[in-house]
């Protein structure tokens, strides 16, 4: 492959209903902005899953999609080698919940998951419908400087409560709506990040995207602004959070 | 209205909402329409069961074309003598109550109804046939799932195992709740929009999909053989018995308004009405609750055109006049129009290359980045019809200006412009 990176969008008409076409997009665009070339390669259910991409992305799906990826995501078996390898992958809610040890089917029964995330989802008593920020976490080694500086910005929409293991770090403090249910947003470990967070994700988060694009070639980035997103990130902020 | 068979209770709410609407216009408030419904509803909760009674000839839901749907249906049927529906496309309890009681008691009624309004509209107007279009993502804060309606739809139509259904039998979605229902005609009316219906919804299998025929390898379920198809080429509508209807002469245009004629011919069938003295009456429909419509909005003259998510976008693009003839967009998250627009992220704003694009509305930042990642040039304006709005150059000079916007903003252009 030519192209400095390859990024994976996994499973797009089964994980893709808030449009988190919007990541891979958005990480083409970054990688571009920081000089890279990348090629994005749309991966349809049937099709194998590639083990040698550098970033994978899984959105969000409606409950029957969601046991529907993870069947054939566990049958195929290469995002479980890309994950121990420590592949950059960012997984958006139904995707997120998929990752972890359980999550709950259309009639709330508990759904084995892939197991490559220490968390569990069980059902909220209500669904999280609405605006989701959060404020960054100090890394888990205090001698490290954190992965983000940025507040988060984004839209949830999920049934799900996750509760994180001992080994995984929350993605965020939640300032305003549910995140995982227990204040925290999201879950960070290794080189997976998984998240509530719609919007889409990435492009109201691009601290987000080039944190994926640094794992995947393994060198500093600049940060770079872009102003168009900076109007969005304050008036998202300003109308949520009222500053 | 010779309201001499109602209940009183029904009677007298009915004088309150009259009051109430004329009082909401009088003072300059709006329509009338929602406040006037509340009312009624508030006073007697079985207004529209008292209305409704016998006369409902039909209730209109699906995701996109509902309100088009519709006029085209109320205006074939009228071959058979007066329709009453929404004027505006109001589809919730308040905008059908009031639609309700101010025609005619003897005139047949052709509802539009919100997709998840429908099980309880169903119950109490009692309709002869229901249509059912196509289901896909929009307003997912509101209906969550795409998954759930269609279950919701088929629980809906167990309980009414006489209506007869008219199904689009292209959307896996509506095939699934009307699947085992007894009476349906089913229409080939097209699928424009296949991602929210990629897995059954039966069995949470992979579908397995040909052009338009799609089955599922996992149930067994698959397209049922149409009763109806809208061809291509030119457009047509072709019956049971292979008879052709030309639809190359609607007044509304796309591929969207053919199928949207199609299922109204179907419909009209079912009722016992001729489908082609119907097709005649659906020719002159060129504008409907201003869809389409010309207005005149501070210095420009706009084509309004209704887009809410990515299916009806992506449809609506194609109708637009080639490039480099700019376009307004604007995109509002009230309520109505859906709270989350992450959804520019699925529509194709690619096609609008080489054309500048006026983005505007209380989320014109989110379709800025979009706009700005898709490659294509923009302006962000805050109100494009203020005098001195920033608009690209030659944009006040147009004879014409096609503005696609989200509903809330559909709405507000609709009411405060004039018509041109």
């Amino acid at each position: 492959m030519s192209a400095d990176l390859t990024i994976a969008a996994i499973y797009a008409d089964l994980l893709g209903t808030y449009g988190d076409n919007g990541n891979a997009a958005t990480l083409l665009h970054r990688a571009r902005l920081h000089g890279l070339s990348a090629d994005v390669i749309s991966i349809q259910p049937g099709d194998p899953v590639p083990s040698q991409a550098d970033i994978y992305l899984l959105g969000g799906g409606e409950d029957t999609a969601q046991t529907a990826a993870c069947s054939a995501l566990r049958a195929d078996g290469n995002i479980r080698t890309a994950a121990e390898r420590g592949a950059a992958i960012l997984a958006i809610c139904a995707g997120y919940q998929l990752f972890g040890e359980y999550f709950p089917d259309s009639t709330g029964t508990r759904s084995p998951g892939l197991g490559l995330l220490d968390i569990r989802t069980d059902r909220l008593a209500q669904r999280a419908v609405g605006e989701l920020a959060a404020a960054p976490v100090p890394a888990a080694d205090s001698t490290e400087p954190p992965l983000f500086s940025e507040r988060f910005t984004g839209y949830e929409n999920h049934a799900g409560g996750t509760v994180r293991g001992p080994s995984v770090q929350p993605l965020g403090r939640v300032l305003a709506g549910v995140g995982n249910g227990d204040g925290t947003e999201g879950s960070v470990s290794g080189h997976i990040i998984g998240s509530y967070l719609h919007g889409p994700c990435l492009v109201r988060n691009p601290e987000i995207a080039d944190q994926l694009l640094r794992w995947a070639v393994d060198r500093e980035l600049p940060a770079l602004e872009e102003q168009a997103v900076s109007e969005l990130r304050a008036e998202r902020f300003r109308t949520v959070l009222g500053h | 209205m010779a309201s001499g068979k109602l209940p009183w209770r029904t009677r007298s709410a009915l004088a309150a909402g009259r009051a109430a609407s004329a009082l909401s216009r009088a003072t300059g408030r709006g329509e009338g329409m929602v406040i006037g419904g509340q009312v009624i509803l508030r006073i007697a909760p079985e207004a529209i069961a008292d209305l409704a009674r016998n006369r409902v000839a039909a209730l209109v839901s699906a995701t996109n074309g509902k309100t088009s749907t519709t006029r085209l249906l109320a205006s074939s049927l009228e071959q058979a003598g007066p329709v009453v529906s929404q004027p505006t496309g109001a589809n919730l309890s308040t905008g059908i109550v009031v639609a309700l009681s101010d025609a005619d008691p003897t005139a047949r009624a052709v509802l539009e109804v919100d997709e998840l309004y429908l099980p309880q509209i169903m119950r109490q107007t009692a309709p002869q046939i229901i249509l059912l279009g196509n289901l896909s993502r929009d307003q997912l804060d509101r209906m969550n799932e795409v998954a759930m309606i269609a279950r919701r739809w088929r629980d809906m139509l167990a309980q009414h195992p006489d209506v007869h259904v008219v199904a689009n039998a292209d959307d896996p979605m509506i095939e699934f709740a009307a699947a085992e229902h007894a009476h349906v005609s089913w229409v080939a009316a097209g699928q424009a929009w296949a991602s929210d219906s990629a897995v059954c919804a039966e069995c949470g299998t992979l579908l397995r999909r040909d052009d338009a025929d799609w089955s599922c390898p996992g149930c067994g379920r698959r397209r049922p053989p149409p009763d109806w198809s809208l061809l291509a080429d030119p457009w047509r509508a072709v019956d049971p018995a292979g008879r052709e209807y030309d639809l190359s002469q609607l007044g509304l245009p796309g591929r969207f308004n053919a199928a949207n004629a199609t299922m109204a011919l179907a419909a009209t069938a079912a009722l016992g009405a001729d489908p082609a003295v119907g097709l005649l009456r659906m020719q002159s429909v060129d504008s409907v609750s201003g869809r389409y419509g010309v207005f005149h909005v501070g210095a420009l003259n706009i084509r309004l055109l209704l887009a809410k998510n990515p299916a009806g976008w992506t449809e609506l693009l194609d109708i637009m006049p080639p490039a480099p003839t700019p376009v307004i967009i604007t995109i509002n998250s009230d309520y109505a129009d859906g709270r989350d627009p992450s959804w520019l992220w699925d529509v194709p704003f690619e096609k609008l290359r080489g054309r500048t694009v006026v983005a505007t509305g209380f989320r014109r930042r989110d379709l800025a980045v979009r706009l700005t990642q898709a490659n294509i040039d923009h302006v962000v304006i805050d109100n494009p019809y203020a005098p001195d709005a920033p608009l690209p150059p030659g944009m006040r000079d147009l004879p014409q200006v096609d503005c696609a916007a989200t509903y809330t903003a559909f709405q507000q252009l609709r009411t405060s412009g004039v018509p041109a």
